[in-house]
């Protein structure tokens, strides 16, 4: 049953990689907008809620993981920044044109059900469903991880 | 402190373990060659799975929502003389 099909490799780094990114940014956060600017309390959370997802994906392998090179694409555009990609080594062969996706051998069910997916994870517009599934289940470890660095810091700053 | 409340419930609920994780890869896979054949019985898990999936991705963005909330206003309240301020700058420094 098992061919000799690739391993899924879904290895995520430790919790203090994870956690020393996310710090990093809100540093960098704190000495862009000091405490007293007129920014609107609105705004300071959604630059911390993006602190967080982009801080994750650089965590996560930056640029080497399709759902977090669309993050981080999707942040830089924000930005209207660009993002650096660093060279592959192999030619990235996944990527299909979502107007002529491989032909459905899977049941319509699952397909169904894998498009609802596809909108949730970043980048999975355009990746045939294997792949999906791949990056789904890393993404997963990776977004546990950046909510419980970001519950611990909430606890340790609570007042007791 | 309602707020901590909320987020205290979704995190205890919601919280998949690596096992489960590398078990749910595992059903993924199985779900992935084939399915002609065996289509009645892989089917239901493999959109079972993926549908599970993606309640999982949604609770956890909110999650992320709602610590973020939670986060801004922690920093913004907080006081550059308390012991927690003095927390944050060591690991931010250090």
């Amino acid at each position: 049953m098992a061919s000799a099909d690739k391993l899924i490799n879904t290895y995520v780094p430790e919790k203090d990689v994870f956690a020393l990114h996310f710090l990093q940014s809100l540093s960098n956060l704190r000495t862009q907008n000091p405490l007293n600017s007129p920014d609107k309390s609105i705004d300071r959370v959604r630059k911390i809620k993006k602190a967080a997802y982009v801080s994750m994906a650089r965590a996560a392998g930056g640029t080497s993981r399709l759902w977090s090179r669309a993050l981080l694409r999707r942040a830089a555009k924000d930005d209207n920044k660009s993002v650096r990609f660093s060279r592959r080594k192999r030619k990235v062969t996944w990527k299909i044109s979502s107007k002529r996706k491989r032909s459905n051998q899977r049941a319509p069910v699952v397909e169904e059900a894998a498009e609802r997916l596809r909108n949730l994870v970043p980048g999975g517009g355009g990746m045939e469903t294997s792949k999906l599934m791949e990056e789904t289940a890393h993404y997963i470890k990776c977004l546990s991880m950046q909510v419980k660095v970001m519950q611990c810091l909430v606890d340790g700053l609570s007042p007791k | 402190m309602s707020s901590s409340r909320r987020s205290r419930q979704a995190s205890s609920s919601s919280r998949i373990s690596d096992d489960q994780i590398t078990d749910l890869i595992s059903k993924l896979r199985q779900s992935i060659p084939e399915i002609r054949q065996n289509r009645r019985s892989n089917t239901v898990s493999a959109s079972k799975v993926l549908q599970e999936t993606c309640n999982y991705i949604r609770n956890l963005n909110k999650e992320a929502d709602d610590l973020s909330d939670r986060l801004t206003q922690l920093l913004e309240s907080i006081d550059p003389n308390s012991p927690q301020a003095a927390v944050i700058r060591s690991l931010i420094n250090g």
